[in-house]
């Protein structure tokens, strides 16, 4: 009887414990996505500002995936709504977090994955604190305690800002990459860490089951990709059976110019770089004929706004 | 046990031997007296304190100071 | 593989503890003690991989001197028996001088693997620039060894036992596992604290129940050292690394401040680690002994070291303080000097060479460098002079009289032991001592408080928020201390309570850590700082 008693006390204090880190966590939780209000990483959460189900096409990854996709130019194009919610190193363990929080209040039709963050090795140990942080998002936003107000207690999630430019970070420096023939070919396979092939497939199933088509690839870069590397992810899409595409094998086509199109010696391309790749990708989407038109869409009226915005500072091509 | 306290109370007077019990422990003697007091009492009852009976246990209180004298006499 | 870097590591406090206590709990005696000391070389494994060989080597040596020495004691006890008494002194002498040499033989390994790992780099580094003085064209390679973490702790306990074994203090282990656990037992083998084979080995062995007051103490113990080590010392280093690293470009004030709060790190961060290492022992069961009590509450710089890093200090004492100071030609020398000199200043001298011996033992133990070597000098120079001034003290104070033992005198005694001690490390954890000197010179040269008008001096690192939950926090803990001074214990206090109020101060333990540890986005997890020692 006196053992019932215990575990019962032990099963209710964790039981309270939790309870508290959920309440906690509702009180730490950004209420805006702006950094103001302690959000994070905005550029890429700006998508939390989007209109509920408007967003066609999803591109998660590293600093590569933002430096080479360029939302606005799909929309010229083609009026498909695409969001990169991609950040500067991205884990794959932040990857995971994005897509879920992405799929909260958007069904995207596609997900585009860049994969250079599949080579970024997720410690044990960050994999499980992301973990954590996902049920208790205090141990995320717990630092934001220097800036608490009442709002916070009792005031209503909202969020209200979204980037003009969808996650692309515009820049359009130029300095020459000097690595030349950076895919000469080999049979050799870089070997994809154990953990992360675990989180690609948790991602591939995820897009099944909310009726999204996966896509994987590989954005130009003579500094983070290889023939060896392109091996181990074409590797991992037959085994998971996605689609994959690799720009750098596809020069003929793209026609990136390593000396004017890369802001940093080939490790990312620039902006005259990510028309390119974004222009491709346009193609890449109307082939698939799952996304329609929204330019002349009321409902979509805020997007050719933005357009606007991001021309007058890209100008117009 | 006289001659012991009156050693004592030469080396650190502040202290009253008769109740305290923590001369170590209550940093009453610092390492520098232990050495004097070693020396003092190997010469004034003709015995040798090996190191080994440089513990707290021993050199707490008068008494037991008293009671590792006799021993180590015994010994010789 | 379970993979961490120390006992702030998640997956230690969620994972690997709450394992390993378990596998305790539930396991019938004779097999507790196995999956303890299974649980130490999986932690080793975790911390250090393969170098767990060193571990191995060490315990293995250590149990084979142990049962070699108690050979040769037998023997001697056996023909001290059978031998007529004049022959007796000679015999023991004889048998002695083979023990020495096995003690020898022990340290040689112990001391020498530690020697090698940690100092010749130390040592190539210096003989190259003392070759380049000399104009010598010849530079030594400088080596570079990994080392297995609590190297410089469980390598002080096995020699403590090798010295315990041949003083006869104990009988020698023949259980090799029993030996094994003593060396390896996970809550204090990265950061001791250090123990004696005789106020552990049989306490780890025997492997007692878990019990409901100890789980519940040993919970409460490790939750307040996670806030001093999480709270307190991760949120200060913010602030600290940038002043050390850049303390060209910050005034007297500022690095005053920095030294002040650079001991407060070192002691949250150490004893916090601490009470992790007692708190865990305490729910197994086990008395670890305590590496502080209250140190700045100390008098004098003497007193400070009995009552900082207890373990150590009493380990330098046991076997090389009184070994030198009681060897025969010093105390020849003591007993002469008493004569001339008195009871006082008698004793000094052969003190004095011995507590040198000490103090540069002491700084070099915290690493290889001129730093902790003038850390050390630092320390021996207070704690002679200390000696030396003494007496005139306390006729002075007898003449102005100042009561001794008044609060106001205590006081002032424990403030400037205090400051003494922010000096002191202030020079252990600069960037080299000729840094250490400079940002010494700076406290006076160069002091202003320009930086505490203007405000700036919370954009170095720390904002006024950080320093204001640090000063709550401080304040917490200042209490605490208090009471354990007046020896009230807190936690049976709590334990008397009804249950609303127990589970309350885990809740409120848990959740201060929770919402204000210096963790996550925004910080890098700082190592405890005497791992790397």
């Amino acid at each position: 009887m006196i053992y019932v008693k215990k575990i019962f006390i032990i099963l209710a204090f964790f039981l309270g414990l939790a309870v508290m880190l959920m309440g906690l966590s509702f009180v730490f939780m950004p209420k805006n996505n702006m950094s103001e209000f302690g959000m994070e990483e905005v550029s890429a959460n700006g998508i939390l500002g989007e209109k509920e189900n408007t967003i066609d096409v999803l591109v998660l990854g590293d600093s590569e995936s933002y430096s080479s996709i360029s939302p606005m130019e799909i929309w010229k194009d083609t009026g498909y709504t695409t969001y990169v919610c991609g950040t500067s190193a991205q884990p794959l363990n932040y990857t995971v977090t994005m897509l879920y929080r992405a799929f909260e209040k958007q069904t995207p039709k596609i997900v585009i994955l860049e994969t250079n963050t599949i080579y970024r090795e997720v410690t044990k140990s960050s994999a499980l604190k992301t973990k954590i942080a996902n049920y208790f998002s205090i141990f995320q936003y717990h630092d934001r305690w220097k800036s608490l107000g009442w709002h916070d207690f009792i005031g209503k999630t909202n969020f209200t800002w979204t980037d003009d430019y969808k996650g692309y970070r515009y820049n359009s420096s130029i300095a020459p990459s000097t690595k030349k023939d950076h895919m000469r070919g080999t049979a050799v396979i870089a070997k994809i860490p154990e953990l992360n092939i675990r989180y690609v497939e948790e991602i591939k199933s995820f897009c099944d089951e909310n009726g999204a088509k996966l896509l994987l690839l590989s954005a130009p870069s003579t500094a983070n990709w290889n023939y060896s590397r392109h091996n181990g992810i074409q590797n991992l899409a037959d085994e998971i059976g996605c689609e994959y595409i690799d720009l750098n094998l596809m020069n003929d086509k793209l026609k990136i110019d390593w000396n004017t199109d890369t802001h940093d010696k080939g490790d990312h391309l620039n902006h005259s770089g990510a028309v390119k790749v974004t222009r491709y990708i346009s193609e890449f989407l109307s082939e698939t004929e799952l996304l329609t038109d929204h330019r002349t869409d009321a409902e979509y009226a805020k997007w050719n706004n933005s357009l606007k915005n991001y021309e007058s500072v890209v100008g117009k091509s | 046990m006289k001659r012991l306290i009156e050693i004592l109370e030469e080396l650190q007077p502040e202290v009253d031997y008769a109740t305290c019990t923590d001369l170590i422990d209550g940093h009453y003697l610092d390492s520098l007296s232990i050495i004097s007091l070693v020396a003092e009492l190997e010469e004034e009852y003709d015995i040798t304190i090996p190191t080994v009976e440089i513990i707290p246990e021993n050199f707490n209180s008068a008494e037991s100071l008293w009671a590792m004298i006799v021993r180590l006499q015994e010994d010789n | 593989m379970l993979t961490f870097s120390s006992y702030f590591s998640i997956e230690y406090l969620i994972i690997f503890l709450p394992v390993s206590i378990g596998a305790y709990a539930v396991l019938p005696q004779r097999f507790r003690r196995l999956s303890l000391l299974a649980s130490s070389y999986l932690f080793f494994w975790a911390v250090s991989g393969k170098l767990i060989a060193y571990l191995i080597f060490s315990t293995l040596s250590v149990h084979y001197i142990g049962i070699w020495l108690s050979g040769i004691q037998d023997s001697c006890d056996r023909l001290l028996e059978s031998s007529p008494k004049e022959q007796r002194k000679e015999i023991k002498a004889q048998y002695t001088a083979k023990q020495r040499l096995v003690v020898a033989f022990a340290l040689l390994i112990h001391i020498g693997t530690l020697l090698i790992l940690k100092y010749t780099p130390f040592f190539a580094s210096n003989i190259n620039s003392l070759f380049g003085l000399l104009k010598i064209p010849v530079t030594l390679k400088i080596p570079f060894f990994l080392m297995p973490v609590g190297i410089s702790f469980y390598t002080l306990q096995a020699v403590s036992y090798v010295f315990d074994v041949y003083r006869r203090k104990i009988r020698a282990d023949f259980n090799l596992l029993r030996l094994a656990l003593f060396m390896s037992f996970f809550p204090q083998i990265m950061e001791g604290p250090i123990c004696r084979y005789s106020d552990t080995a049989e306490q780890l062995w025997s492997a007692p129940k878990i019990r409901q007051q100890n789980l519940t103490f040993g919970t409460q113990r490790i939750l307040f050292g996670l806030i001093k080590k999480i709270v307190i010392a991760d949120r200060l280093n913010l602030l600290i690394k940038n002043v050390f690293a850049g303390y060209e470009n910050y005034d007297g004030f500022v690095i005053a401040l920095v030294a002040v709060l650079y001991t407060i790190q070192l002691y949250m961060d150490f004893s916090g680690t601490m009470d992790l290492a007692l708190g865990t022992g305490q729910i197994f069961g086990m008395r670890l002994p305590e590496n502080f009590q209250r140190p700045f509450f100390s008098k004098t710089i003497s007193e400070f070291w009995k009552r900082w890093h207890i373990t150590l200090g009493a380990w330098f004492k046991d076997y090389i303080f009184y070994p030198l100071s009681m060897s025969r030609p010093l105390k020849k020398l003591t007993s002469r000097a008493r004569k001339r000199l008195g009871n006082h200043f008698g004793p000094l001298l052969a003190g004095a060479i011995a507590l040198f011996c000490v103090w540069l033992c002491n700084g070099l133990w915290h690493g290889a460098g001129w730093n902790y070597i003038f850390f050390g000098m630092f320390h021996f120079a207070l704690i002679l002079s200390g000696n030396i001034v003494e007496p005139f003290a306390v006729s002075i104070t007898d003449k102005l009289h100042i009561n001794r033992s008044g609060f106001p005198y205590r006081c002032m005694q424990m403030i400037r032991t205090s400051v003494l001690v922010c000096i002191g490390e202030l020079f252990f954890r600069a960037p080299g001592l000729k840094a250490g000197l400079a940002m010494f010179r700076k406290i006076f040269m160069d002091f202003s408080l320009a930086s505490l008008v203007d405000g700036t001096i919370f954009e170095l690192g720390m904002d006024k928020y950080d320093f204001i939950i640090i000063f709550i926090s401080l304040i917490g803990i200042f209490f605490v201390s208090v009471l354990q001074e007046r020896n009230i214990s807190l936690r049976e206090k709590i334990s008397r309570k009804n249950i609303v109020i127990r589970l309350g101060v885990y809740y409120a333990l848990i959740l201060f850590l929770v919402i204000f540890g210096a963790y996550g986005r925004g910080y890098v997890p700082v190592d405890p700082i005497y791992a790397g020692f």
